[in-house]
């Protein structure tokens, strides 16, 4: 997972909360336009947002959201609580996507279906504000179909148009589809402007997996060719596939508003076909004997039979199109019964067999109902039957409702459709021929009686009879609206079945299973501050333990316990450590939070300046603590203005000196043991340590002595001495004076160091090293006059005893020779102006500390060295802070106070 | 090209794309009994289709591929089903 996505799932999470948080603020206060503005922002950024990454299933559906606000924002559209749920649904669906991208990587392509049904339920709210009545409508219209799922479909005329497809074709799907393969009718109807958006649908179309059969029609009728615009797409594609769903719903991913994919129930494929007229005159004969062999289970006879008939009969013939289905209906699903009883039936109306009569069950989507089609009886669970009793009970309403002529029909019609569903999902066949007199006499009566009657009878048979003699039904709830006015509006009769879009699909994450929750953490700095005293507390106390150790040998002569003392304090030593660790982890930032402003610093002020500038950043992964990170920012900046201002030539100038055009400058950061490193370097002109000095002498920061004899190396670096600018006119980005020197002083607050390399016509390096982390200082403990200072650690380059012999004098000053180098000693105990000699041990060797001084190694003497420890330092506060010597100070374990020398400013 | 205009035939070559689909129109506009032969043809854009489709050429050469084939034949076949 890269950085970018990890940032984007955590913004989106904080961003859903928002959202939802202001949706809950909104029930409050309808009206609030500045929580309306920001919950569009909200939900505007995370659109952007995720337009980054691969995820068109999130961005249709927050697109939708976005322009849904936008129309409530100028209120175009009214707040409604409907909407509030279904922007919290859409949301609920992107964080469930989230979770998904999170958990995989990547958005499964079957939420395509989802999304696209999430963005229309939005959308829809948008078309108008007829929307809610539409909304009402659908839900009503669902009631009839209730049993529909949205793919299978139980009214004929919304069958897909299989028998387009050649009988070979079909049978063989049929074929396959008994081995177990799922299949689909695809209807994909490509949106009118695809052609400008480079896609080829009919490509599209033709790579579909699993394709067995496709076909290209036409959406309305031809204008004349001088009218004809070959470039608004108006085709239609169907097919038939093999594919599972979720292979067709990855492939058509992109355009799954286009696609309407339809499971199809294998036997609906065994749609005979052919000439009608003709055939021997046996075939009245045949069905009455077919029938009869079927009841008497004779098989066998009843395919020889079909099979004779075939031989008799011409191949075109609709007849033996029949026969051939019976056959191979008999071969591949010998179980089903009633699936021969149907083809057979057929053969006597020379009408296609009604396969939706023995529509079984419901699937949930996909997969598709396999061949069980089979009526047998299943058992209804216990919610199952609870929403048949309420469907039984709104359909008693609806027929009991007041006689309104031009529905009344559609009425009936409609509750005869649901009770039949009904009937058949309860596989309660031997009702249905009640029913369906009990329609025919309401429809020819136009009034509701006979259904009432119908329904009393059955719910008495039904109340007493066993629950378990209905269908197991489908897990989809079906919806059932409580509110009978609802209904009534919009019940009419040509209300058309559509595919519900709001009555299901709840995506998971409700307020009360939100059990996993993301797994980044946003916490106040505070909190994390505190826990870093703590720590540092923690560290402190430990080192306790050594000195109470000693204390138990020195004072009380236990040894043992000292011994055991010291085990345990090497167990808290590497708990506190680690803990040490694990804390400053949390404090870790990349360098790329700060690097990320220098591309449109540097594009911004390179073109103001007139120059060619490219960017190159390295290593911004590096990280370090959030304050030193947070520190380095500002000197940044200046450093990368300063030399965009000073360092680059004008193009021109680059171009007559033989230098590319466009400069380039590399910020470089990389990790070296406990310090970040930070190079800034330009190939510009460099810096003249000439005119360096001679402003520095104009300026008096240096006296005409120094003038002369500073080296190249030290002019360049007064260019950080308070005050200097060598540029004459002050611009609105440098020049002002304060630059190099602001920058030196941010850099040694967060105990960094700044070093500048320059070479003229080559361009210039500035080199910043900070310490990784700012908390807790590794320092050394030496002994002097009695008294015991701390050195920190990275200043330290080694400790060694000299022997008095080897130190000689030249003249005031004490040099010895370490390895061959001249090493100047200075005593500490004269630095710090205390009255005492260095004391040399026993064997007459003097304690010296070398630390480093700039580029120069400095022996201190001293009385004795100490352990190392890890202190948490303080800076001098009050009078003391005057005093530059101390870098600070620090609590040790045993309650002492520890002083902190500043080896710096030590010495001269 | 993928298109070859020779008299009243047209012949597609290839994968003829969505820029040829102009040229047909205002070719087919000006030739009223057009034929069209796919016989090297291997997939056409939609927007070609769209223009045959209106225009109803007659066909004088199926594509080889026959899955090719029988798309075409779906949108441009002019005979009824005999039944």
């Amino acid at each position: 997972m890269t950085p970018l996505l990890e940032q984007f799932l955590s913004e989106a999470r904080d961003f859903l909360e928002g959202i939802g948080e202001k949706l809950m603020q909104l029930e409050d206060a309808p009206g609030d336009a500045e929580l309306m503005t920001a919950l569009f922002r909200m939900v505007h950024t995370l659109k952007g947002n995720s337009g980054l990454f691969d995820f068109p299933e999130m961005t249709r559906v927050l697109h939708a959201g976005e322009d849904l606000m936008d129309a409530v924002r100028h209120e175009q559209v009214e707040y409604s609580q409907d909407l509030a749920d279904r922007l919290l649904d859409a949301m609920d669906f992107v964080g469930m996507l989230c979770d998904e991208v999170e958990a995989k990587g990547s958005i499964g392509a079957h939420h395509a279906a989802d999304s696209a049904r999430l963005a229309e339920s939005l959308r829809r709210l948008i078309a108008s504000v007829d929307a809610a009545a539409a909304v009402v409508a659908v839900v009503a219209s669902a009631l009839p179909n209730a049993l529909t799922e949205t793919g299978i479909v139980v009214a004929e005329a919304d069958l897909p148009p299989l028998v387009d497809i050649p009988e070979s074709i079909r049978m063989d799907a049929y074929r396959q589809a008994c081995g177990g393969v799922d299949l689909h009718w695809l209807d994909y109807t490509p949106a009118a402007d695809c052609f400008f958006q480079g896609d080829d649908p009919f490509f599209q179309a033709r790579g579909t997996p699993g394709f067995l059969w496709g076909s290209i029609t036409v959406r309305q009728p031809w204008p004349a060719l001088a009218e004809l615009d070959a470039y608004r797409c108006v085709l239609e594609f169907h097919l038939l596939t093999t594919a599972p769903r979720e292979q067709l719903d990855e492939y058509y991913r992109y355009v799954p508003d286009q696609v309407r994919m339809i499971p199809v129930t294998p036997l609906f494929l065994a749609l005979p076909q052919g000439n009608r007229n003709g055939g021997p005159v046996a075939y009245e004969n045949f069905v009455d004997k077919a029938l009869g062999l079927l009841g008497a289970n004779q098989l066998e006879d009843l395919v020889l039979a079909a099979s004779n008939l075939i031989e008799l009969s011409s191949l075109e013939l609709w007849l033996s199109s029949a026969l051939r289905w019976l056959l191979l209906v008999m071969e591949l699903e010998p179980e089903n019964r009633n699936a021969f009883a149907k083809i057979i039936e057929s053969l006597r109306r020379q009408s296609p067999p009604k396969w939706t009569e023995l529509l079984p069950k419901v699937t949930g989507g996909n997969p598709p109902a396999k061949t069980e089609l089979h009526l047998s009886q299943h058992s209804l669970t216990p919610e199952e039957a609870e929403v048949m009793t309420k469907m039984l009970d709104v359909q008693r309403e609806i027929l009991n409702l007041p006689i309104q002529e031009n529905w009344q029909l559609g009425r009936i019609k409609a509750v005869a459709a649901t009770l039949t569903g009904c009937l058949m999902a309860s596989g309660d066949v031997a009702a249905r021929a009640g029913l369906e007199a009990a329609t025919a006499m309401a429809l020819e009566e136009a009034a509701s009686l006979p259904l009432l009657a119908w329904l009393d009878q059955f719910q008495q048979t039904r109340s007493t009879a066993s629950v378990e003699s209905l269908v197991n039904q489908a897990d989809v709830g079906v919806p059932v609206p409580r509110n009978l006015s609802e209904i009534q509006s919009d019940l009419s009769a040509d209300a058309v079945r559509v595919s519900d879009v709001d009555a299901e699909a709840k995506f998971g994450r409700r307020a009360e299973d939100a059990g996993i929750g993301p797994k980044s953490l946003k916490v106040d700095q505070q909190k994390i501050d505190r826990l870093m005293n703590l720590i540092g507390e923690m560290v402190v106390s430990k080192n306790a333990l050594p000195y109470l150790a000693g204390r138990a040998e020195d004072v009380f002569g236990v040894r043992d316990l000292s011994r055991e003392i010291k085990a345990q304090y090497t167990v808290i030593n590497r708990i506190a450590e680690e803990m040490q660790d694990a804390i400053m982890q949390v404090r870790m930032m990349p360098v790329s939070f700060v690097f990320q402003r220098f591309p449109r610093l540097v594009r911004d002020t390179s073109r103001k300046l007139g120059k060619e500038v490219n960017l190159v950043l390295v290593g911004e992964d590096t990280e370090a603590d959030k304050n030193v990170i947070e520190a380095l920012g500002d000197p940044l900046v200046h450093i990368v203005r300063n030399s965009l201002d000073h360092g680059f030539e004008q193009p021109d100038e680059r171009r007559a000196v033989g230098k590319p055009v466009a400069g380039t400058l590399t910020i470089r950061a990389s990790q070296e043991s406990d310090r970040v490193v930070i190079e800034i370097q330009d190939d510009g002109k460099g810096i003249d340590p000439d005119i360096v000095k001679r402003k520095a002498y104009q300026k008096g920061i240096i006296d005409e002595a120094t003038l002369e004899r500073i080296s190249d190396q030290d002019a360049i670096n007064l260019i950080f001495a308070a005050g200097l600018s060598t540029v004459d006119v002050i611009s609105d980005l440098s020049g002002r004076g304060v630059g190099m020197d602001v920058v030196r002083t941010a850099v040694e607050k967060v105990n960094g160091a700044i070093s500048l390399e320059s070479e003229i016509g080559k361009g210039t390096r500035i080199r910043l090293s900070l310490p990784l982390s700012m908390a807790v200082t590794h320092v050394m403990l030496i002994e002097s006059a009695g008294q015991t200072f701390g050195i920190p650690m990275d200043s330290v380059l080694e400790t060694v005893r000299v022997p008095c012999a080897s130190i000689s004098s030249i003249k005031q000053s004490l040099v010895t020779v370490l390895r061959g180098n001249i090493v100047p000693l200075k005593s500490i105990n004269a630095l710090l102006a205390i009255a005492a000699p260095p004391q040399a041990n026993s064997d007459h060797e003097l304690a010296v500390l070398v630390v480093r001084c700039g580029n120069e190694a400095v022996g201190l003497l001293v009385d004795d060295f100490r352990e190392t420890v890890d202190i948490i330092l303080k800076p001098m506060t009050g009078v003391l802070a005057d005093i530059p010597v101390y870098a600070g100070s620090a609590l040790m374990g045993d309650g002492s106070v520890l002083m902190v020398l500043n080896i710096k400013e030590l010495l001269p | 090209m993928s298109l070859e205009f020779k008299k009243n035939q047209v012949h597609f070559k290839d994968m003829v794309g969505v820029e040829d689909a102009e040229e047909l129109l205002e070719w087919l506009q000006k030739t009223p009994a057009a034929k069209v032969d796919f016989s090297a043809c291997t997939h056409l854009h939609p927007a070609n289709l769209q223009v045959l489709m209106a225009a109803s050429p007659s066909i004088m050469v199926w594509p080889a591929d026959a899955a090719f084939s029988a798309w075409l034949q779906s949108a441009l076949d002019q005979h009824e089903d005999p039944y």
